[in-house]
This record gives C-alpha cells, structure tokens and sequence, in this order.
C-alpha cells in the first residue's frame, strides 16, 4: 500500500523523529507536526502540507491507495471519523478547550461573558476475540473548533445535530458491529449513525446525518475490500431545503505479498468506486452518478541501490500518476545518502470527489480543463555519532497547471463565501527547500530532536489557496522513566501562512509558537493506560481556516484497558 | 481566612511533631512496595491496592474569596504502588460552593476527578507528595424557572453543564494506622485553567485508608 510512496517516506523516515505527543484523535496528527503549514478548522477540515513534500497542494487533497479506507470528506481524504475498528480494549476519553470561567463567572465585570468553551467526548470497546469473533462499539465526537460557528451553523440544522449536547460539534459518530479475525481473515462490519459537516470550496460548512452508515471490511491473505452505504440526510431549515444522498462507495485491492516482493517487478492493483442516489437538495454532484477508479501499482528494482514506483489510475473522465526513481549512495557505515525524482501528474489530485457544488443560483464547477504537473528532485543525508545523528534534506520543485479558483464574487455577512470555478495556474510555480535536523538519545528512556527548514517559493503565490508558511523550527524531547510513564513534548515556531482567495482581502494566519505535551502512565502487567495531553499551548488562540473556529489551548484525558 | 490559618497551624504542628517522631514505625507509612533488587519497575504495579474516604473543606484562593465561600467537600478514592517508591491514585469529591455576591443561582455543584503520582521521598518522609490533573464538573443550583442570561448575568454559564480541567499539588501526612487502617491529613493546592484569571483553592481534610491487599 505504502510502496508508491516509499522513496519518498524513506526520505522522510531518515529525517528528525518528531515528539510522540498524542493527536487528540486519530486522522488529526498534523496538529502536533511542526514541520510545514498546517491550519485546522476542525476536526474534518485541515490544511495540512509538509515542507519538504513540495506542490502548492495540501496533503489530504491527494489520492493515493495508502488513503483507501480514509474518509472522503468533500474533495479530501480524511483520517477523522475513523471507522478502523480498534483493538481489543475498553476505554473513556474526555477533553476541553480550556478557559471557562467556572466560578470567575460570579465576580462582577463590566465584560460580556466570553464564548464558551467545548470539549469532546469518546468511549467504546472492543472483546477480546472468542473463536475469532469479537465485537465493538463506540461513541466519540469531537467539540473542539465548533464554538465561533455554531450560531451560524445552527441556521442549518437547528439546535440540536449531534448524538450528545447542543454545541454542534463538527462531527458526532456512533458505530456498533462484530468482526471475525484468524490467520488468514480479518473481517468486520460496523452499522452506525454520524453527524457530520463538510468544508467546501464555497467556505460553506455543508451538513449531513448519515442514518444510517454501514461499512463492511475483509481482508483475506493479500486482498482487501472495503464497501461502505451511506444514506445521508441533508437540510437548511432556514431555506426549508432538504435532501437525500444514498451512497455506495469502496474499494477492492491486491497488494503485492511477501513472495511477489522478491521479485524484481512488484505488482499490485485496485478499484476504487462511488455510486450516488440523489434527491431534493444536497448541495453538491457527481457526474453520471458514479465514478469507477481502476488504478495500478508498479515497483521495479533492477538493482539493489535503484528503486522505480510508479502509480497510474485512470477512468473515462480523469487521470493521475505519481512516480518516482530513487538512488540510495554507497556511503561508509551508518552514514545514509538518497537522490531521487519524484513526478505527480493528473487531471485532478482527487479523482473519487465530487464533480460540482451548488450556492444559491450558482453553479461552481470543481473539475478544471488540462493537468497539472509536479516534479520534485531531492537529496536526503543523515550520518549517526554514537548516540546522535544529525541530517538534512534539500529538494527543487516545479508545478504546472496547479489548481486554484476563479472568483467570480464574494457574500458577505456572518460568514464569508464565494463562488467562481475550481481553474489552473498556467505557468510554472517553483520551489526550493531545505531542513536539517539533530537528535540524540539516551537508550529508551530518552530522545531529543531538532528541526529547522526554510521554503522559498516563485511565481504567482497570490493564487494559491494558500501561501505556505516559508520556515519553522521544532524541538522535541521524549522521556519513558522506569519503562512505564512517557512524557513526550514538543515546541516549535512556524512563520506566516496566507489564504489568498477565500475572502476579500487575503487573510494572514500569523506565525507562532506551539507547545504540546503528553503524560502517560502505563501499567503494562494490566494493560492500562492513563494519559493527559496538553494540545497548541502558548500559542495566541486565532482562526486558522476562513469561516473556521478557534485553535483554542485544548487538554485530552484517556483512560484505557486493553486485553 | 481564620479558619484557613488555625488549620495551617495545625498542620505545621502535626508536620512538626511527625519529624520528630525517632521510630518511623510509629508513623503510619503508606506501604512501598517491597524492595527486590532483580524486580522490573514495571512489576511494581497493584502489588498493594487501597481505598479511602475523605473530607474536609476547601478554601477559595486570592480573587476567588469574592466569588465563592469556603465549602465543605466528600468523597472517595483509591490509591495502588506504581513504582517501587511511587503510588497511583485517583479521587472523586462532592463539594456544593455558595455564591459570595447576590445572583439568580443559589449555588453550584461540583464534581471533582483527580489522577496522579504521589512519592514517597525519603529526605521528607512521612510526608508524601503528589501531583496529577483534575477535571471539575460543575452545574448550578438554582429554582425551576429562574431566567438567566447566558451572556450577561452573574454564574450565567454555570446554568448549563460547564467542566474545567485543571491541575494540583498535594501533601499527605500519614498520621496513624491500626491493622489494615491508616489515617492521615491531605492538604491540597488546585488550580483550574479557567478565563479571565486561573481559579485557585486551598484544599484541607482527613481521609481514612483501608488496605485492601
């Protein structure tokens, strides 16, 4: 799944070994990265782009089989809500964006109450197996973000749209199922109801109830198949619009096994899909209904040093390959040294997403004529000291075609949107970056790493969706004590980031600091964990994404048995 | 504040009297696990398992005095050996805090859950030292009926469910044990993380422990 990227995560496996600050949940671990521009809206929207990847697109904009059984969130694939069932544990998760006033809210001020603070909320389990068969369930939604929107946000769907409380959280998930696991089949299939809003390319944050969701996975030997029905309900109660997208969506894929890897050409290959069934408003279209997304893997190695990917899906409407030739250096022990090209060429970043959105009277059309083009060179080094390491990485890059919108005209108002076309920046857009990094360690019981990168970028930046963040810096240090309480930190800085075409004047989200830090208590003989998480401390709490909420200080507790 | 100072007198005087004790058997130790010289850290974990009840009362901290009144508070934990010189625990508190100025609410509850580590250092002995997060939930009291504004009247947010997390420091001081039984003094500093300002209290009670292996 992994190898059409390999040369490229090889590349950034040599690099610095970030702090293991716990993400508030899984699918969200960009937000304690410190190494590109990353800026939250929420737990189902990000802007995510690490440095070294090159493009002017985000991480999440771009297909690849790695991201199969990721949610398709608008024209993202997303980590968060997460129907990966969980390993066999029961466990409680709370959290808080912190400051509320509690009892500061009876001593008398000439202030208006400031907003309130939400949390989030998480439990569930899953058995041990008994003759193969377990079963799980879980309740998690995520507050966070939700506070600064949910006035306008409630236009939409009322005052309640969630499985628990009024803040209108971003989204609300409740699954349930049974699975079966041996030697050669790990299956499972989970029934749930999902509360979930989307962020566009209007800005708007569109919502959808799913009741119910279904999805269904198996894997056998080296085949895996994943097919989920959504029957999402959509409504603006202001407008007393309302609609109903039924969904088929998944995948079938073979990856290449353990004997096809000794081989010098290594094959694998899939089909992703989507069908819809729509009716009243929803707010969004698929072309002919139905996309089929028939894609291949190659891997070639015709010397142990020289490793060739190459990627390639294509369907009747759209095309896309990623691929990459990388030549690993000869060098003196435990020293590393890799060159390599990479190249992503396509019609679209993501072929699988929606072909159009609806505003108003407004038809936004989200495919754009012709293809982009990125080419990417670097080089990687890293030599190891005895208990230390230092590297760097430096990479050139060039798109063509990158895809930007066309604004036709902004509506102002509580909210800020906008309507045009999706488009193509047709000239070249160019890129030079470097980092380096430093880590040290201490047997297990203790890591520390530092990072820096600088990005400089040529060509038309004003018509990015956003200008990225040109430098950063990033300190982390690990410690496990006694083998059984982990704290893990991280402080980094990064410079300015710019959303060009989301407003009237571009909006600049300014550069800062970051503090993020974990404490976890282990109790291995009983499989117990408690942990406290402290999320985007020091930082000024700012809107990060157009018509998002506040990247507020936040705290996570977990507490969890496993068996 | 009389109360608050009578109590650190006696806590100083209970400290002093503690360190003066020459046979530390005559002070109730929380038990350490016993020492093994081949044992993992890690197989330190529950070899000893204890419960406890606990009250006292709590202390509004600087600002806080306008806002509540000192209160009572109850509740119940448990405490297990994590390390060979080092106790898990957790507490869950009942407490009901009356408002200081005149408002729509008559008061709020709250519940209090605090997990930590305390040690057991042997330079201070028999005092333990403990830190850890606490989460308080609180929810006001109030007549059905009662308008309250939100944004604009005193305890207003208190009207819906509010919780904060916060964090705190403790001192224990065993003071004597009988059989599977230990009593002993807990004095606590908590700071919740609240907007405007951080909520500081003072924390003073008694607690009884039973061993339970």
């Amino acid at each position: 799944m992994k190898k059409i990227i390999l040369p490229f995560l090889t590349a950034a496996m040599m690099s610095t070994a970030f702090a293991e600050v716990d993400a508030e949940i899984e699918g969200m671990e960009y937000e304690v990265r410190g190494d590109g521009t990353f800026l939250i809206g929420g737990p189902t929207y990000a802007f995510d782009r690490i440095m070294g990847a090159g493009g002017t697109f985000s991480e999440s904009e771009l297909w690849t089989p790695a991201k199969l059984r990721e949610r398709l969130l608008f024209n993202r694939m997303s980590g968060t809500p997460s129907w990966t069932p969980m390993a066999p544990a029961v466990w409680f998760k709370t959290g808080n964006e912190l400051g509320d006033l509690i009892y500061q809210n009876l001593l008398p001020s000439d202030e208006p109450n400031p907003a309130n603070r939400t949390p989030y909320l998480e439990g569930g389990f899953t058995t041990p197996s008994f003759k193969g068969f377990w079963a799980t369930a879980r309740l998690f939604q995520d507050d966070h973000f939700c506070g600064k929107t949910a006035g306008p946000r409630k236009q939409f769907v009322g005052e309640s749209f969630a499985h628990f409380g009024e803040n209108i959280p971003l989204f609300s998930t409740a699954y349930g199922g049974l699975g079966y696991t041996n030697s050669m089949v790990n299956a499972s299939l989970l029934v749930g109801s999902e509360y979930l809003w989307t962020y566009t390319a209007t800005s708007r944050w569109i919502p959808v109830h799913y009741s119910p969701r279904i999805e269904a996975r198996a894997d056998v030997n080296n085949v895996s198949v994943t097919v989920a029905y959504e029957d999402g309900e959509y409504k603006d109660v202001r407008k007393k619009e309302s609609g109903r997208r039924q969904e088929i969506n998944g995948s079938i894929y073979y990856q290449c096994g353990e004997q096809c890897k000794r081989g010098m050409l290594q094959v694998s290959a899939g089909l992703s899909f989507r069908g819809v069934n729509d009716s009243g408003t929803v707010y969004t279209e698929l072309e002919n209904e139905r996309v089929l997304w028939p894609f291949i893997e190659l891997r070639a190695q015709p010397i142990p040093r020289l490793t060739a990917d190459v990627m390639f899906g294509i369907n009747e409407r759209d095309w896309l390959v990623q691929d990459s030739v990388q030549f690993t250096s000869p060098t003196p022990k435990n020293m590393g040294i890799v060159a390599g090209v990479k190249n992503i060429s396509g019609t679209r970043l993501n072929p699988l997403a929606d072909t159009k959105e609806f505003m108003d009277n407004h038809e936004i059309n989200l495919v754009a004529d012709g293809q982009m083009t990125l080419i990417q060179g670097y080089a990687v080094f890293n030599d190891t000291l005895g208990n230390m390491s230092i590297g760097g990485r430096g990479s050139y890059w060039a798109e063509y075609g990158a895809e930007t919108f066309d604004v036709e005209d902004f509506v102002t108002g509580a909210m800020t949107y906008r309507y045009g076309n999706v488009s193509r920046i047709n000239s070249w857009i160019k890129g030079v970056t470097g980092e380096l990094w430093f880590n040290a360690w201490y047997q297990d019981l203790f890591k520390f790493s530092a990072m820096g990168g600088f990005e400089h970028i040529d060509g038309l930046t004003k018509k990015l969706e956003v200008t990225p963040t040109e430098f950063f810096v990033s300190f982390g240090g690990d410690w496990l004590i006694n083998k059984t309480f982990r704290i893990a930190h991280s402080l980094k800085y990064r410079s300015d980031a710019r959303w060009n075409l989301r407003s009237p004047n571009p909006m600049v989200v300014k550069g800062d600091w970051y503090w993020d830090v974990t404490f976890e208590e282990r109790i291995p003989k009983y499989g117990i964990i408690f942990s406290g998480t402290l999320l985007h401390a020091l930082a000024n709490e700012v809107i990060e994404v157009p018509n998002a909420g506040y990247d507020r200080l936040r705290l996570i507790c977990l507490a969890k048995k496993t068996f | 504040m009389n109360k608050l100072k009578v109590l650190f007198v006696a806590m100083a005087t209970m400290v002093c009297s503690a360190l003066a004790q020459t046979d530390s058997t005559a002070v109730a130790m929380p038990a350490p696990a016993q020492t093994d010289s081949v044992k993992a850290p890690e197989d330190y974990a529950f070899e000893h398992f204890y419960i406890s009840i606990e009250g006292g009362e709590i202390y509004p901290w600087g600002d806080l005095q306008d806002a509540v009144e000192n209160t009572l508070y109850g509740g119940v934990g448990i405490r297990y050996s994590y390390w060979e010189n080092a106790d898990g625990f957790m507490t869950f508190n009942y407490s009901y805090f009356r408002p200081v100025p005149r408002t729509k609410i008559d008061g709020v509850h709250q519940f209090s859950g605090k997990v930590g580590l305390e040690f057991h250092i042997k330079y201070i002995k028999p005092l333990v030292i403990g830190a850890g997060f606490a989460c308080n939930f609180t929810r006001a009291d109030m007549e059905d009926g009662v308008d309250i504004s939100f944004e604009k009247d005193l305890g207003g947010t208190l009207a819906d469910n509010e919780t904060e997390f916060g964090w705190f420091v403790r001192l224990k001081l065993p003071l004597f044990n009988y059989e599977k039984f230990r009593v002993g003094f807990n004095a606590q500093w908590e700071e919740l993380w609240t907007l405007p300002k951080r909520s500081d209290m003072m924390t003073m009670g008694l607690y009884i422990e039973r061993e339970i292996w």
